[in-house]
């Protein structure tokens, strides 16, 4: 058994998100701000967070340039963003259709690679090249991220991922890891709810797992376990190198910290990836995890 | 294997997609969209193996389908269901909500399939949520009495500028039409027929719409109801529906990741009994959004597969117009 490499702080608490219950969401949102966000991360760390994933949504970004200025990651600290930040487009995308979404879009990327798009009129490029509009797209976010140089992996959006699944859009993922990989020097990743899926899809298109992180839902229950716990659980022996780092461990809070670390301790995962909402709660979590941790460094050693 | 064909490759076209191809026994083999742009696009990144069309007429003639998804904005969905039933009177249909744009298309959609084989679906998927079926079922088991009144909302904050689209441009869009019929549903559902109504509309960033509607509600059985729908409320980063029941023997409240339930005459030692999403069995074969989507495409398979009627039939989802069309009536005069 493999030690835990990633041991990651999410950002659901910190941008209104929960698994539970969203009115819970929005009174965790109510008692924090940029500064107690990074106290919740310093707190994170100093207990044995090795990293932060991140949705591109726009407190995000307040908090990382935070982050930045204050010196608060260490050395090893890595960032994971998670793009696109999807459910900002399906707001764009309810209140000016999808060419406004997509006009939105240009209107943000750099204007040199705006120019690129514009040669031949923006609708008939676009629909020309998808695949180079979702190029620039990524470059765009990537480059607007404070702290680059501690970007560790970057991961495409469950929904995208998912998406590409079911219509099997190899060339979305094959382009999107060839970009992180190439432009980016760092790990392609995605964020999946249909993990069983996932791994024959990669099987059947010959895709290699190799050098990728895959972050998807393990839990002693069995919350968003697609299609089920078992068959993720069995899909766990199919991804070689992958590093495959677990999120919902707590089924969104449903379940208690012990329930959840005791679950996944002996499973072959990378890692995991927690929100915590305050200083205390960052302690808690972290520490146990770390312990988890230790227990398993100690069985690679024996 | 069903052959399904693709009526508007927007949003949820996009998403019905993906269901029903990650779900066993069926495809996606026809698309129907006259934005050009957006079939060049799709061909690309989406589906290379189907054949597209601009036309429903001609799709119906070349593709033996068993079954059309109606993903178009909503003033199209009556004359595309109309044409389609013209060329294949066998069909099954699935449209997304609301069934049209008005009671008197909504009923027309009805008549129109009337005499038609086939399953025909409404995607009011909030039916398909455990969430909503558990709180049905308590409602239908008494777990509160009798319900006496109730006040429910459904907010986002979908609309915080003026919109440019076919959601904010007069019959085809505002908050009743968009974001209220779930709720609308849910709530006729929950507790039948309406008797009368009152109500007050508000614009609050549209010009051609409302963007706010206050409903007072009193059904057939004497229970009486107040319902608030608004999509320009902040801090809302996904629509939430809230529906207070208070009942002669409880009071429950139903949320869209919730049941509440404070059951017996007092609420003195009792601990309310709370039901989240992770109280039920969450696996469906493929996950997308929410999986009441997933749920409710798979009912619509079930039911062409069995003959039987969905729950969201068009006859039920036309009652959500009509109730729509009674709100925006008896409010018109108002701010």
């Amino acid at each position: 058994m493999t030690p835990f490499e990633n041991i990651l702080i999410g950002d659901n608490a910190f941008i209104g998100v929960s698994h539970l219950s969203n009115a819970r969401a929005r009174q965790t949102l109510q008692r924090l701000n940029v500064e107690k966000i990074v106290e919740v991360i310093r707190a994170a760390t100093s207990n044995g967070a090795t990293g932060y994933s991140f949705t591109v949504h726009p407190t995000n970004s307040q908090i990382l340039a935070k982050l930045e200025s204050s010196g608060a990651l260490a050395q090893d600290f890595s960032l994971y963003p998670i793009l696109p930040y999807a459910a900002g487009y399906v707001r764009t995308m309810n209140e000016k259709g999808l060419l406004g979404t997509l006009g939105d879009l240009l209107n943000q990327v750099s204007m040199v690679d705006r120019a690129k798009l514009l040669v031949r009129g923006v609708a008939t490029s676009i629909a020309e090249d998808p695949i180079g509009l979702m190029k620039i797209y990524l470059d765009y976010e990537i480059s607007r991220i404070p702290n680059r140089a501690k970007i560790g992996g970057v991961l495409l959006h469950e929904v995208i991922t998912d998406l590409a699944l079911s219509y099997r859009a190899t060339n979305i993922i094959q382009s999107f890891i060839e970009n992180i990989r190439n432009k980016w020097h760092a790990t392609p990743g995605f964020v999946t709810r249909n993990f069983s899926r996932f791994v024959e899809f990669f099987d059947q298109m010959k895709l290699p797992f190799a050098d990728l992180i895959v972050m998807t839902p393990f839990n002693r229950i069995g919350f968003q376990m697609i299609p089920s716990k078992q068959s993720c659980e069995a899909s766990l022996s199919r991804v070689g190198n992958a590093k495959v780092i677990a999120m919902s461990i707590l089924a969104g809070g449903y379940l208690n910290l012990d329930e959840a670390a005791e679950y996944i301790r002996p499973l072959n995962l990378s890692g995991a990836v927690v929100g915590v909402s305050s200083e205390e709660h960052a302690r808690q979590v972290f520490t146990r995890l770390r312990t988890i941790e230790e227990q398993r460094s100690k069985r690679t050693n024996l | 294997m069903r052959k399904i064909g693709l009526v508007g490759l927007g949003k949820m076209g996009v998403l019905h997609g993906a269901i029903v191809n990650a779900l066993p026994d069926c495809r996606i083999s026809a698309v129907c969209e006259r934005e050009k742009f957006i079939v060049n696009m799709a061909k690309k990144i989406l589906l290379n193996d189907v054949s597209y069309y601009v036309s429903c007429t001609s799709m119906m003639e070349n593709e033996a389908l068993d079954a059309v998804f109606i993903t178009t904005s909503i003033r199209q969905h009556l004359p595309i269901i109309v044409e389609i039933a013209k060329a294949q009177r066998d069909i099954s249909l699935f449209v997304e909500k609301p069934l049209a744009e008005s009671a008197d298309s909504a009923r027309l959609a009805c008549e129109t399939v009337a005499n038609l084989r086939g399953v025909h679906m409404v995607g009011f998927q909030k039916r398909y949520s455990p969430i909503y079926r558990h709180a049905k079922k308590l409602i239908d088991e008494a777990a509160i009495g009798k319900p006496l009144f109730f006040m429910a909302h459904s907010y986002s904050s979908d609309l915080l500028r003026e919109g440019k689209s076919w959601r904010s441009k007069k019959g085809t869009g505002g908050v009743l039409l968009d974001l209220a019929p779930h709720l609308i549903d849910l709530i006729l559902w929950f507790f039948g027929d309406v008797k009368s109504v009152s109500a007050i509309t508000r614009s609050l960033y549209s010009r051609e719409v409302e963007d706010f509607a206050n409903a007072s509600l009193v059904f057939e059985s004497g229970l009486t109801g107040q319902m608030n729908t608004c999509w320009s409320v902040r801090g809302f980063r996904l629509p939430e529906i809230s529906i207070e029941i208070y009942g002669d023997k409880g009071n429950m409240l139903v949320e869209d990741d919730m049941v509440k339930l404070e059951p017996g005459e007092s609420t003195m030692n009792q601990e309310p009994q709370v039901f989240y999403k992770q109280t039920f069995d969450t696996a469906v074969p493929f996950l997308v959004d929410q999986r009441e989507y997933t749920e409710e495409d798979m009912t619509f398979l079930d039911c062409i597969n069995r003959g039987s009627e969905p729950g969201t039939s068009f006859s039920e989802a036309a009652k959500v117009n009509l109730l729509i069309d009674r709100i925006k009536k008896t409010a018109s005069g108002t701010i």
